[in-house]
């Protein structure tokens, strides 16, 4: 078999995998080939509008695992193929040097076993790194149940590592995953957060741990991966037995990195019956516990007949996955945590409105927020105002006051702000602040969309009649 | 009130907002060779003078900031028409408030120039991915017979030698040429050195035996990566537009021969 014939098995069983960022390591040419960017690079887009950064292929689609939602499963009835080391490495190469990719990401299926498969992907690893001394990014996908020894030496020739949990909770991961074992899924997990932890390389996510010690015990509750602990409940990963077990040494600060980028995994979003509060909560609780960088979420795209799965002609969640990135980034970014998006009632996020308007809707009663005198920390939890905006205000008001026409200027989205907020103590939102009234308004932005659409393919727009009545005579 | 010409330099432009201070207050700052005269405005070619831009370049990095220093050469790069005249208020206003220019987001003039360097940083960002280089058939070159990596870039703005040193970094041991066909200049890099010179691609070897190869496979990767069910053009035209999509090895713009 060719390598046409590989890349054309072997990126279509990888395209599942969402995460292709090549950011968060800054590395300098080392005589050699390559160079990473710490902000990453995307070298183009897919016809999905997918960034393409790195070459996302898989080493093998030889599994001999049987996961229900996975394209690759053994039961599966599709062409296989394996790449070998050095033809994976000098397909790298070649590509990178085009400018094509920004690096590898390496991900597989299971052939023969998961130490057989780890072991052949850490000699292309190493060929690139050694034999050609590139310096690009390379994320390599961890496989449940690969021996520590393994994974450790992968670790310090990849930027990146992640191990994908795909289903956030035991129930589910038994049902449709029986192969994976929770133990063989956190127990890498946690080896990677503790060496970072023992070499001080910890980074964290976003702006999560602002202000804090990333190191401190009290957030190191790793789990105990001997348990059975996969979440159950509301999907608190915290409610397991969480020994503090990491224990921090100094020194050891060799100038050889482990896996400088952190370390990333990945929920299959609609596979299975868990509601958004639970998916939230796990990857808050993988945030807090493994300090991962990312946690990323896929709309689960029908690939098998199994009863056990939505059917073949269900459509991805694509507007949930969605509003769950939206709830990700409140939870990195802006100081938000899962039970303040979600209260009690409502399990799933409004489809139809941002978390952040969803929550400030619930949370009236803090509004309206003078611009001109907020902290920063408030200034974030005001739908419309982003991280960027609110550092401008902070620091343009140091030299002058924000007034009410400034916001556009600063990059506030002004439609969504302007009933959060007083600027100079004025209020710009209408008489009242009423949850009911904002929501319609809010709304109503999308229903001009609408409105602009053709109504009913047999009826000729009239020029006469405004489209709202004839719409209502349909 | 006068309107400056000047020859298009960096320098020229720094030796006109000299002369606005020194000689004569410029009602406008303009490109000799596109300015357009109008019956009511007398105009003035501004020889380029070295001492005067120097000063200026000083003034503007010790009275106002490096940071905008930076911003200064980045908007002088881009392809506005206004940009001179944009850049002259800029510079006016940073010599009045000192460094806290960049923070008066609400400022017109600084809301202006902010946009304005915001689409060049954007392009640079853009470049650093679409640059598609292609190998070369191995030449002699003196002693050692080396394959060059050759790309064409047609970029809005003049940022040729704002990415030279990110690839000349990334490409130590490939000697490369990156060629704007726009601006007919191009990068020359080998071992991490980088000089720009004027350039025509008339007299380029042949791309070498394997380059159609992996072309081929990476339009395939390319192809096979989409995931149909999220199929989504709009998005990707957002971020990777259509202009740029004839020096793309993997897109195909109708009519093209492949």
């Amino acid at each position: 078999m060719n390598t046409f014939e590989k890349i054309k098995i072997l990126a279509d069983g990888a395209k599942y995998d969402v995460s292709c960022s090549s950011s968060g390591v800054e590395r300098k040419n080392n005589g050699k080939l390559g160079s990473s960017a710490a902000a990453g690079i995307c070298h183009s887009w897919s016809a999905d509008g997918r960034c393409i950064s790195l070459l996302k292929i898989l080493f093998t689609n030889n599994c001999v695992f049987d996961c229900e939602y996975c394209v690759n499963r053994r039961s599966s009835d599709i062409s296989r193929a394996s790449f070998e080391p050095r033809e994976l490495a000098n397909l790298t190469i070649e590509f990178y040097k085009r400018n094509y990719i920004e690096g590898l990401f390496l991900s597989s299926a299971v052939e023969v076993s998961p130490d057989h498969t780890a072991d052949r992907i850490r000699s292309c690893l190493q060929i690139l790194r050694e034999e050609y001394g590139f310096a690009g990014y390379i994320h390599a996908k961890i496989i449940p149940g690969v021996s520590p020894e393994i994974i450790h030496q992968i670790g310090l020739m990849a930027d990146r590592l992640s191990i994908n949990l795909e289903l956030p909770t035991q129930e589910s991961l038994s049902l449709l995953a029986p192969q994976k074992k929770p133990k063989n899924i956190f127990t890498p997990m946690k080896q990677i957060t503790q060496t970072l932890t023992e070499r001080r390389q910890l980074k964290g996510p976003g702006n999560m741990f602002k202000n804090r010690d990333l190191y401190s015990e009290g957030d190191l509750r790793f789990l105990d991966p001997e348990g059975e602990n996969v979440t159950q409940g509301d999907g608190s990963l915290m409610e397991m037995a969480g020994k503090a077990l990491a224990v921090h040494k100094q020194g050891n600060r060799s100038r050889e990195r482990f896996a400088p980028a952190g370390q990333t995994t990945q929920i299959i979003i609609g596979a299975s019956p868990e509601n958004d509060r639970q998916i939230i909560k796990t990857s808050e609780d993988l945030y807090r516990s493994f300090k991962m960088k990312r946690v990323y979420f896929s709309a689960y795209i029908p690939v098998s007949n199994s009863p056990l799965l939505p059917t073949p002609f269900t459509a991805p969640p694509l507007a949930r996955e969605h509003r769950l990135y939206q709830a990700d980034w409140l939870l990195r970014f802006y100081g938000f945590s899962a039970d303040e998006i979600f209260d009690e009632k409502t399990p799933f996020l409004d489809l139809d409105l941002d978390p952040k308007m969803g929550w400030a809707l619930r949370n009236i009663e803090k509004f309206p927020v003078e611009i001109n005198k907020a902290a920063l920390e408030e200034l974030l939890r005001i739908p419309g105002v982003g991280t960027v905006s609110a550092l401008r205000i902070v620091r343009q008001r140091r030299q002058s006051a924000v007034h009410f026409d400034d916001l556009k200027k600063i990059g506030v989205v002004v439609k969504r702000a302007r009933y959060f907020i007083t600027c100079c103590g004025r209020y710009y939102g209408g008489n009242d602040i009423v949850p009911e009234f904002i929501k319609n308004e809010a709304l109503a932005a999308e229903k001009i969309k609408e409105r602009l659409l053709p109504i009913d393919d047999n009826t000729q727009i009239s020029m006469f009649n405004s489209i709202t009545v004839q719409r209502e005579k349909s | 009130m006068t309107d400056y010409l000047y020859d298009g330099t960096f320098e020229g432009f720094l030796t006109c907002v000299f002369d606005h201070y020194y000689v004569e207050k410029a009602s406008g700052i303009y490109k000799t060779d596109t300015y357009q005269t109008s019956l009511f405005s007398s105009s003035r070619v501004v020889a380029t003078q070295e001492e005067k831009a120097g000063k200026v370049y000083k003034a503007i990095e010790e009275k106002i900031s490096k940071r905008d220093l930076k911003r200064v050469y980045r908007v002088f790069l881009s392809s506005d028409p206004e940009k001179e005249n944009k850049l002259l208020s800029y510079i006016r206003l940073g010599f009045k408030e000192g460094h806290t220019v960049s923070m008066l987001h609400s400022y017109p003039i600084v809301f202006e120039v902010q946009q304005c360097e915001k689409k060049v940083m954007a392009e640079i960002g853009r470049m650093m991915g679409l640059v598609r280089f292609t190998a070369l058939k191995r030449i002699k070159l003196g002693q050692c017979d080396r394959e060059i990596l050759y790309s064409l870039i047609e970029p809005d703005h003049d940022i040729l030698e704002l990415i030279a040193d990110h690839f000349s970094d990334r490409m130590k041991n490939d000697p490369f040429i990156i060629y704007d066909k726009k601006r007919n200049k191009a990068i020359f890099a080998q071992s991490g050195n980088w000089y720009i010179y004027p350039f025509d691609n008339k007299e380029l070897p042949v791309p070498g035996e394997s380059e159609a190869e992996y072309r081929n496979l990476w339009r395939k990767y390319f192809e096979v990566i989409a995931i149909q069910e999220r199929i989504n053009p709009s998005c990707q035209k957002r971020f990777m537009p259509v202009r740029y999509w004839n020096n793309l090895t993997e897109m195909r713009l109708p009519g093209k021969p492949v």
